[in-house]
């Protein structure tokens, strides 16, 4: 009987490839992998064609789907290489690390001693919440990938790799690997390097970590059950750190002590596809791993070429490779990429990697040379490059048996709950927003739809302040597929449609795209997204010189800054972003109103409107007079189109800016002989356009008109007329009608109706408590 | 020696170079005076075996002068990029004085750069009285560099009309020079190369063919990392400029300096230094030697109209007059800045009145 260990990191290529190699010349009878034994029934999926990597195997608490982990696969990881040779050739396939049931269980009993709930933490990164232990965060290497700066010196028990870069002298320990082992050529007496410096590392080490200490004790535990058994070549594929604690098997009384009465919990495990993307660095979860495309790379060249190549051979391949694959993405995208710039990049890679002693160009050799030859400077083609090549945009597969995945279940509990099964016909649903059962399931349906899980179809768009929402439901077949898709933002519906506006925040490229997620991800309560888009939308207003898509985003944002308490959101961060955005505006505005056409100019009219009454909700005066300023400078303006300018009067009037003798003469000097006609009429109209009604009751208003009007010389007035008649044509005939009304009988009955509406009928507070009820009742305060 | 206004890099740093060129033990491309490892050296600084100090020419990313020597090394020019005051011309000396030991093989380009000027041209006297003979040639820098086998330097590449740069392209690939008018050529000795520099901002000027393109590699010489080096950058630049003027000002204080370099930075990167705040960027580029102007008329400013401490008021004209432009859209973007960033910023309300008093 005999254990060979082979000491990995994970996701290494060249562990990869080496591991296979070695396991194909040990044949072993049996192969122990470090990963979670809960996953055991969902192990032969593997061996199914249509299981494709990257995919992730997903460990969850059944009761509680937020605490779950990921462990992820892809064609170049170890473990994956390991996995499918046990399968494909027939042989025992365990997993020995310590269950998740137990980490889990140690987990939930220390989140239950605080009395915190485990109700995440809105700071958490913008996926599902920070699983408890992943295995990704053990002392093997991947932990050497944290992002923050490693403080001096290396503590070899988080970093075991980062110390022995240290030792050889190295400043980063992912490189040291990636040189030493990863891109070693000859796999002979590899596995038992590793394993040799990994016992001097930990020579005189004791653990200190609980969770360690029982993982490696389940580990022996699990060696001594398969040596038990009878087996008699066993390979043991583990993280390269855990590689001399698995040596000694002789003290199985001390594991059974360690591992003697962990908690635990129902766990449940199933396979979900994962993408490169989401191994990556970037998505804050991820494996931690920089470059999957280009470790893919690596990894399929080597097994193209073969092993029976000199060194030199495989490693010209794989750069030679590499320079063709961004000469074709480049040229795919329509930029200059011949094969003389192939040649030159891999010339130019080779002499930088020669200069700095390389035996062969590494991934950095490659940029700089792809950048220098291919991209003539510019990074933006090499960002095309690192999406698409060195990060890929793979995107696993698993197959149909796979177990149904926890979003599934969450919202098949979640349907339960609320009473609102899933029906293949379609059904209409009236909620009542102030029920609290109803709110829960117009919040499930908001989300869902934001999922792209489109059950429900809201029929006719009811604003944010009715309690009203009528719902169409209807479950058809693909939205289950939708579902399993949606899976990857996250293990709850309110978790994924968190995720997924986030990440659609990321990625929107314009304001309004931006201001409409905040309208849904309000609707669907999500408090941390709403936070995230305001700073998505803070970021794209200052930069955005697109006044148009500034004034449309700004009435949204200041109506949740003034009815958005209700709902729970973050006030001080929209106050703040809104301020920026009314101030951007108002520079913005006077340069806006140069040289607009008649669309043009109605559109800006509109915008005017909606901004100045956004503005007036706001109740901010510093905020006012800066707008009010902007609109002042429009009115000001030579050559600013009419309507534009008359409603910025009319605005400026409202508000209290101009008064009355200044509005006058302004529409006199915009009405003026000097002044083109078409211009002038497009004055008169911004100035009372929709506010007929208005003009009959604002005094100031009307005598404003009036007293021009009376003041104009009989030929002005003639010259006049065909402008006025065309202003007033917009309006309805019953405004028509009373506005001539009013003008017949003169100045002197506005006198008389003013004094009457003030003497004839004085406040009576009793009268008007006997109607608070109604009222009350109306605006549902009072039920 | 001692009149000149400003030595060649390869007579300034002698010493340097020598004792580089002594201790230098590494295999040496053909022709070249040090090994390419050497020439990193000598770039960005170090202390030999012997204890000589080489004085870093280049305060920047070590990669990018990396790429740089290792492109020399292969046959492919080498195309140097950045804004205006990014050091393009300064680094192109010291690679070619230190690869050839002689910089001095220069064509200026211009709108008005001819042919005569990259190829060779006539000695009309010669010409006319003996007809044409290699005596009657006049030889041009890059062909002098063909014959003898070292760095030619081109400078401002993307100003010389775009007919006379694809002379370029058959001495870049096929390494001679004909001479029809001879029925001769010259052919490139082994250690002849091509430095071009250009602009970023002026790309759109005369854009490289891409045929000629393709000769090039490209290395982009970004503008100062950090912060702190920038300043580092601008306040060494500062006294050394203010004792050749003799301003009799106080030297700036550091305080001042970094908020205009801070100002700089955050206009043109688009995004304040906490990181929070996305700003528009001006179209002018904002380099660190316009900054180190903007601190030497002020200090101007202020020791001949001021109390002769560096104020607030004393930078904000040439703060204004750098970031200002395009006087519509540059000013939206000041204006926007202004209101939006220093206006907010804990001590900066005297830069703010000030910039705020000439808008």
């Amino acid at each position: 009987m005999t254990t060979h260990i082979f000491g990995i990191r994970h996701h290494g290529p060249g562990s990869a490839r080496s591991l296979r190699r070695a396991l194909e010349d040990l044949r072993p009878d049996i192969v122990l992998v470090e990963g979670p034994p809960d996953a055991a029934d969902v192990l032969p999926l593997l061996a199914q064609p249509d299981m494709q990597p990257p995919v992730a195997l997903l460990i969850y608490a059944h009761e509680v789907p937020r605490l779950a982990v990921y462990y992820p696969f892809a064609v170049f990881s170890p473990e994956w290489q390991a996995m499918r040779y046990a399968l494909t050739s027939g042989i025992p396939l365990r997993f020995m690390d310590l269950p998740q049931r137990h980490q889990m269980g140690v987990e939930l009993a220390l989140l239950d001693a605080p009395a915190a709930p485990p109700e995440g933490d809105p700071a958490a990164a913008p996926a599902p919440p920070e699983p408890p232990q992943p295995a990704e965060a053990e002392p093997t290497g991947t932990t050497a990938v944290a992002p923050e700066p490693q403080p001096a010196p290396i503590n070899p028990q988080l970093d075991p790799i980062g110390a022995l870069a240290e030792a050889a002298g190295y400043s980063d320990g992912e490189r040291w690997w990636e040189q030493m082992v990863e891109q070693r050529s000859d796999a002979a007496g590899l596995f038992e390097a590793i394993q040799e410096a990994m016992a001097t590392l930990r020579d005189g080490l004791t653990l200190t970590d609980p969770i360690e200490i029982r993982r490696e004790a389940w580990m022996r535990q699990t060696i001594r059950q398969a040596v038990r058994e009878g087996f008699q070549r066993i390979a043991i594929v583990c993280g390269a750190w855990h590689g001399p604690a698995l040596v000694d098997l002789s003290n199985a009384a001390a594991d059974g002590r360690i591992l003697k009465g962990m908690p635990s919990v129902d766990v449940r495990a199933t396979w979900v596809p994962w993408t490169y993307g989401r191994l990556s660095y970037r998505s804050g979860y991820g494996a931690g791993i920089e470059s999957p495309g280009w470790y893919e790379h690596m990894f399929t060249v080597e097994a193209a070429v073969g092993p029976g190549r000199p060194a030199s051979d495989r490693s010209f391949e794989i750069t030679v490779r590499w320079m063709a694959r961004v000469a074709q993405l480049l040229r795919g995208e329509g930029l200059d990429a011949s094969s003389a710039h192939v040649i030159e990049a891999v010339r130019l890679a080779e002499t930088l990697a020669s200069m700095r002693g390389r035996s062969l160009p590494g991934l950095l050799e490659l940029n700089e040379a792809s950048q220098a030859v291919f991209c003539f400077g510019s990074d933006l083609p090499m960002r095309l490059i690192h999406d698409r090549l060195i990060v890929g945009e793979r995107l696993g597969e698993v197959p149909e048996a796979t177990p149904l995945a926890p979003l599934q279940q969450d919202l098949a509990r979640l349907q339960k709950r609320l009473r609102l099964p899933a029906k293949a016909s379609w059904e209409d649903k009236d909620l009542d927003l102030r029920n609290q059962t109803d709110l829960e399931r117009s919040r499930l349906l908001h989300r869902l739809n934001l999922l792209k899980v489109s059950w429900g179809k809201l029929q006719g768009s009811s604003g944010k302040g009715t309690f009203r929402e009528l719902w169409r439901l209807e479950w058809q077949p693909e939205l289950s597929v939708g579902l399993i898709e949606a899976g990857i933002w996250g293990n709850t519906i309110a978790d994924a449609a968190e995720a997924f506006a986030r990440d659609a925040a990321n990625r929107a490229a314009a304001l309004p795209e931006l201001t409409q997620l905040v309208d849904q991800a309000l609707l669907a309560d999500l408090p941390d997204a709403v936070a995230h888009l305001m700073r998505r939308i803070q970021d794209e207003a200052a930069v955005s010189s697109d006044i148009d898509h500034l004034m449309d985003a700004l009435p949204p944002l200041a109506n949740v800054l003034r009815y958005g308490n209700v709902r729970r959101t973050d006030t001080d961060a929209v106050a703040h972003v809104v301020d920026g955005m009314v101030t951007r505006a108002a520079i913005g505005l006077p340069s806006a109103c140069a040289g607009l056409n008649d669309d043009a100019a109605a559109a800006l009219f509109g915008r005017i409107v909606k901004t100045s009454g956004a503005v007036g909700l706001l109740q901010n005066e510093d905020l006012q007079a800066v707008w009010h300023s902007a609109l002042r400078r429009v009115a000001d303006l030579r050559g600013c189109h009419g309507l534009v300018a008359g409603r910025a009067v009319r605005l400026l009037l409202d508000a209290g800016v101009l008064n009355a003798g200044e509005a006058a003469q302004r529409l006199g000097l915009a009405l003026s002989t000097a002044a083109d006609p078409p211009q002038a009429a497009a004055w008169v109209e911004g100035l009372i356009k929709d506010s007929g009604t208005l003009l009959i009751h604002d005094d100031g208003l009307w005598s404003i008109l009036d007293g021009w009007l009376m003041g104009l010389g009989a030929e002005a007035f003639t010259y006049t007329l065909p402008l006025l008649r065309r202003t007033f044509s917009s309006f309805n005939q019953p405004e028509r009608r009373a506005l001539g009304e009013r003008a017949r009988k003169g100045p002197a009955a506005r006198v008389r109706r003013l004094s009457g509406t003030t003497d004839s009928a004085p406040f009576d507070p009793r009268r008007a408590e006997q109607s608070l009820d109604v009222v009350g009742r109306l605006l549902g305060i009072n039920t | 020696m001692d009149q000149l206004l400003r030595e060649h890099a390869e007579q300034q740093y002698a010493a340097e170079l020598e004792a580089l060129a002594r201790l230098d033990s590494r295999p040496r491309p053909p022709r070249w005076k040090l090994s390419p490892w050497a020439v990193a050296t000598y770039l960005l600084g170090g202390t030999l075996d012997d204890g000589t100090t080489i004085t870093p020419k280049y305060l920047g990313n070590r990669r990018i002068i990396e790429v740089a020597i290792a492109t020399l090394a292969t046959d492919r020019g080498l195309l140097l990029i950045g804004v205006p005051g990014t050091a393009k011309s300064w680094v192109s000396e010291h690679l070619s004085a230190a690869v050839a030991g002689d910089s001095t093989m220069l064509i200026q380009g211009t709108a008005g750069t001819s042919e005569e000027a990259i190829r060779y041209g006539w000695n009309y006297a010669r010409l006319l009285a003996d007809g044409p003979s290699p005596d009657a040639l006049v030889s041009s820098p890059l062909m002098r560099a063909m014959r003898e086998g070292k760095i030619a330097r081109i400078e401002e590449l993307t100003r010389i009309p775009a007919d006379v740069q694809d002379t370029l392209i058959t001495i870049m690939s096929e390494k001679t020079l004909p001479i029809p008018e001879l029925s001769m050529e010259v052919q490139a000795v082994k250690g002849f190369n091509v430095i071009a520099t250009a602009n970023d901002r002026d790309r759109g000027v005369n854009d490289l063919s891409s045929a000629l393109k393709r000769r090039f590699n490209t290395v982009v010489l970004p503008l100062p990392d950090t912060l702190d080096e920038e300043v580092a950058i601008v306040q060494r630049r500062v006294s050394d400029l203010g004792r050749a003027l003799e301003l009799p000002a106080e030297p700036p204080a550091l305080e001042e300096i970094r908020r205009i370099v801070t100002v700089f930075r955050e206009l043109r990167s688009g995004v304040t230094a906490d990181g929070k705040t996305k700003l528009k960027s001006p179209t002018g580029t904002l380099s660190t030697a316009e900054a180190i102007s903007v601190v030497n008329s002020g200090l101007a400013l202020a020791a001949h109209f001021g109390d002769g401490r560096l104020r607030a008021g004393d930078v904000a004209s040439g703060l204004v007059g750098a970031v200002i432009k395009d006087p519509v859209q540059d000013h939206v973007v000041w204006q926007e800045y202004l209101e939006t960033v220093v206006k907010e910023r804990d001590g900066w309300k005297d830069l703010y009145r000030a910039c705020r008093d000439l808008l």
